[in-house]
């Protein structure tokens, strides 16, 4: 299976990705603004002058509840959805996601054992990250022979740690008291929940970052569609290509998990969309998904806050919910796409 | 011992409501029979409700989430609620199981049922299911008067405080049995009909289960007068009448008036035999100042805990 061949449809023309580009800008700016302005509360942007006044419920809400979130959300949906761009495009693998490379494994065990060592937030991030840093290392150097990195060695020990990690939580999750098991099921469960200064300033550098970098290797990226060894024909570097997009995705899945847990779905659907709407180009793939990853999320996150207001869902569930039925309908409007 | 005080897990009981609702449990009445000689008992607020009707020598073996009372806690342990250890079981000769509702499952039941382990699952998501829980396990027990003694004993308390908060102002009210993600006491649970006595009002209590998760906005919306956080149960959490980390929404109502109370989940979120001293505790958080507020030992678990 799993071979994709690159879509026939014309590349854009560099208008015409601007205006790609510009549109998404504009639905990822009003998603926030629609994030911002609704809620399980009748606050909304008619409000603002009201939240001008300090100590008010107004303020409370648009300021301290919803923009922490939004933003959150924001920063967490650009980065998984760059983050199966870039697992996708490393793997050319269309069920790519950022949790197939077993980051995301290391990532939760390292959490859940911060969490029952008894450390606060600061140490569960430090665990998730430090998990999947391991975990990264680990499959980065099972998967390399003779100095090259093996594709599927990556995605193979990337799946067989993303067991042994399951396992492992299942492990820790018998042995844990009544209050352990709370918390771990709720942060393995993958939610928004307002981020740090820091932890938001750290999530946006990375997501620009690597942004930046893989669209400068847009080009390069598209040539790796056609295998190994037609991009090694056009001149590509394909080991630095391979590890750069491994590293930027893991490290990009690594924050994502260590801040929210295991948010499904994003990754896996955002790019994809975009790929059977608007080309299998990574010039523009790579920001859109930044862009379209943002906006879903952050819609997502609204409708987790109020379909059932004032009961409030896991956001998951929506991103999965929702976004899988749109995904098949996208699917099947467009022929597929996959070979 | 060192473990910390139980919480009921949100989620579990909205899945126990739902089981209910659907007609998994098996508890009901049971035909009459020998009382079980030889209890193991994986619900907390049932292992309370035992020692309280004096059953707890007949307590062989307890769940892993059973820390309260002392005697019981000292137990032979059993495993997790979803799993119990059937070895141990037919070991210690076990010929009663009580758990919760929904919780066993009925494959596991019948099971257990197949090697001579009876199970009693008892139902607690809401506060009448939680008296029928007092009264279905006395008479499983052959302590049927005593139970039902018991619950009447809980029915005058709570009838009490009622009178006495009855000419009071009513308050809305919100409790908090989680944090991070927000959980509430929603309609039907224990915690809400035990407000309704206490003189309050449930902000919660259009949420569509007894126990919830909620929108922090739309809980701050309602403008609460007093709010009951029960979510912390570390060592050495905050226990008083204090705004703690409520006090970053100033506009609230019961963070004006100095009406947050941090509390032990121990004193209010086992829904088993201290039903009327919740009533009363709630009743002295909702109006401080006509009831006397209480001290901050009173609103910690008792030592060790």
């Amino acid at each position: 299976m799993t071979r994709r061949t690159p879509r026939a449809r014309p590349p854009l023309t560099p208008a015409r990705r601007r205006a790609l580009l510009a549109l998404l800008g504009v639905l990822a700016l009003a998603a926030f603004a629609a994030a911002l302005g609704a809620g399980a509360s009748a606050v909304g942007w008619s409000d603002v002058a009201a939240a001008l006044e300090p100590g008010s419920l107004e303020r409370a809400v648009l300021f301290e509840v919803r923009l922490p979130r939004a933003l959150a959300a924001a920063a967490l949906g650009a980065a998984l959805a760059l983050s199966g761009t870039a697992f996708q495009a490393l793997l050319r693998n269309p069920l790519a996601d950022p949790f197939v490379l077993g980051v995301s494994g290391g990532a939760s065990l390292g959490g859940v054992l911060a969490l029952l060592a008894g450390g606060g937030r600061l140490a569960l991030v430090a665990g998730a990250f430090a998990g999947a840093l391991a975990a990264l290392a680990a499959i980065e150097r099972l998967a390399t022979e003779r100095g090259r990195l093996s594709v599927f060695s990556v995605l193979l020990a990337g799946a067989v740690f993303n067991a042994f990690a399951g396992a492992a939580l299942f492990f820790l999750q018998s042995v844990a008291s009544l209050e352990e098991l709370h918390a771990i099921v709720f942060h393995l469960m993958g939610r928004i929940a307002p981020l740090a200064p820091w932890e938001l300033a750290l999530l946006a550098a990375a997501v620009l970052g690597c942004g930046a970098l893989l669209t400068r290797r847009g080009r390069e990226l598209n040539a790796l569609a056609f295998g190994e060894e037609g991009a090694l024909q056009l001149g590509v570097e394909v080991e630095r290509l391979k590890r750069a997009t491994l590293v930027a995705g893991s490290l990009l899945a690594a924050l994502a998990v260590a801040f929210a847990g295991m948010i499904g779905f994003v990754g896996l659907v955002v790019p994809h969309l975009l790929r059977l709407t608007a080309g299998p180009d990574h010039r523009q793939l790579v920001p859109a998904s930044l862009l379209a990853g943002a906006s879903f999320l952050l819609l997502a996150d609204l409708a987790a806050r109020t379909a059932l207001a004032p009961r409030e869902l896991p956001v998951g569930v929506l991103t999965a919910l929702v976004g899988g039925p749109f995904f098949l309908f996208v699917l099947r409007r467009h022929g597929g796409g996959h070979g | 011992m060192a473990r910390p005080p139980l919480r009921r897990p949100a989620p579990r009981l909205a899945a126990l409501a739902l089981a209910v609702g659907l007609g998994a449990c098996g508890g009901g009445a049971p035909p009459p029979r020998a009382p079980s000689e030889r209890l193991a008992v994986l619900a907390p607020a049932a292992a309370e409700t035992l020692a309280a009707l004096g059953q707890a020598e007949r307590v062989v073996a307890v769940g892993d989430y059973v820390t309260w009372p002392p005697e019981l806690a000292a137990r032979p342990r059993l495993g997790a609620y979803d799993a119990p250890s059937t070895e141990r079981l037919l070991e210690l000769e076990v010929d009663l199981l009580v758990t919760t509702a929904g919780v066993a499952g009925r494959e596991e039941r019948r099971r257990l049922a197949a090697l001579g382990v009876e199970t009693l699952e008892l139902d607690t998501a809401t506060y009448p299911a939680a008296l029928g829980s007092i009264v279905a396990l006395g008479e499983r027990v052959g302590a049927a008067e005593r139970a039902a003694a018991l619950v009447a004993e809980i029915e005058r308390r709570v009838a009490a405080v009622a009178t006495a908060t009855a000419a009071l102002p009513r308050r809305r009210v919100l409790i908090v049995v989680g944090r991070e993600p927000l959980f509430v006491a929603g309609p039907g649970s224990h915690l809400d009909r035990l407000l309704e006595a206490a003189g309050g009002v449930n902000v919660a209590a259009d949420l569509d289960s007894p126990w919830a998760q909620a929108s922090l906005e739309a809980m701050l919306e309602r403008a609460p007068e007093v709010v009951v956080d029960t979510s912390d149960n570390r060592p050495g959490a905050l226990r008083a009448l204090a705004a703690g980390e409520w006090g970053r929404w100033p506009f609230l109502p019961a963070v004006a008036a100095g009406r947050v109370a941090h509390v032990d989940p121990w004193r209010l979120t086992l829904p088993g035999p201290r039903l009327g001293e919740m009533a009363e505790l709630l009743a002295r958080l909702v109006h401080p100042e006509a009831l006397g507020a209480p001290s901050p030992t009173e609103l910690d678990a008792p030592g060790g805990r």
